[in-house]
């Protein structure tokens, strides 16, 4: 069987305009608040709920970056806490770069992966945020890096 | 043919699930958009299978199958997941879920799914 993808692709825009709206407010609230739980946890949400839809619909640069959201703000519930305001700083970018992405989706033109380095600063370890510009550091060891479990 | 729970934050999943489950004749008894409307709802309406995701504000999907299956050890529970959550997938299928299906989902796969754990509940 095979799914209607327009009528989808409209459910994906109007739900995810919601989930980036929902997220602007979750990381202002971060702003004055680096613990805000249920800020931190709508982050999350929306991110995997996001990297849901747009992989349903093949959409693989906005899964990709939804992912890496939802991995770090899955550490930032572990750790209870946004670190400071290099983290916070990232977090703004990576909802910046997903509102352009489902922008381009709505005006039907073709989709860039997210930017290398934004893609890189997302994935470094939410309890050590390498400043921004900065390259992550990583070890060629892979005992250095345990496997996640869970996201 | 079954009654079928939908529960999922995300109304384009729910209606996926809807659109992939209803032609196979499953009724669609009901639709929850977090994890205590889950348990409320399997309680008011006695579904024969309930579609669970894992993510889900006020009660997760892993609390609200342990919360039914408390109460009802028999539930006929499919977890939906994603990529990255195997761990909670283990979760669920140790606390009595039945089987899972993954997102994206893939219409054949989650029909073959449901079919065999309402086979195996028969």
């Amino acid at each position: 069987m095979s799914l209607d993808l327009a009528k989808y692709r409209r459910i994906f825009l109007e739900e995810a305009a919601d989930h980036l709206g929902e997220m602007s407010h979750a990381l202002l609230g971060l702003e004055k608040e680096l613990a805000g739980a249920e800020s931190i946890d709508t982050l999350f949400r929306m991110a995997h709920s996001i990297k849901s839809m747009a992989a349903s619909l093949g959409y693989e640069p906005i899964a990709d970056l939804a992912h890496k959201m939802e991995d770090r703000m899955e550490g930032v519930r572990r750790a209870g806490r946004v670190r400071d305001s290099a983290e916070l700083a990232v977090l703004f970018q990576a909802l910046e770069a997903l509102e352009a992405m489902v922008a381009a989706v709505a005006d039907e033109r073709e989709l860039q992966a997210a930017d290398e380095s934004l893609l890189a600063r997302l994935a470094a370890p939410s309890d050590g945020v390498a400043a921004q510009g900065e390259p992550p550091i990583l070890s060629a060891d892979p005992a250095a890096h345990p496997k996640k479990v869970r996201s | 043919m079954a009654r079928v729970l939908i529960a999922d934050d995300a109304s384009f999943m729910r209606q996926m699930i809807r659109e992939i489950i209803e032609p196979e004749g499953h009724e669609i008894v009901g639709e929850a958009t977090n994890g205590v409307e889950a348990v409320d709802l399997f309680k008011e309406l006695a579904p024969d299978l309930v579609t669970m995701d894992i993510v889900m504000p006020k009660r997760s999907g892993i609390d609200a199958v342990k919360r039914i299956l408390a109460d009802h050890p028999s539930a006929c529970i499919v977890m939906c997941s994603a990529l990255g959550q195997e761990s909670l997938v283990m979760e669920a299928l140790q606390a009595g879920a039945r089987d899972f299906i993954v997102k994206p989902f893939k219409p054949d796969s989650v029909v073959a799914t449901l079919k065999k754990v309402l086979e195996k509940a028969d």
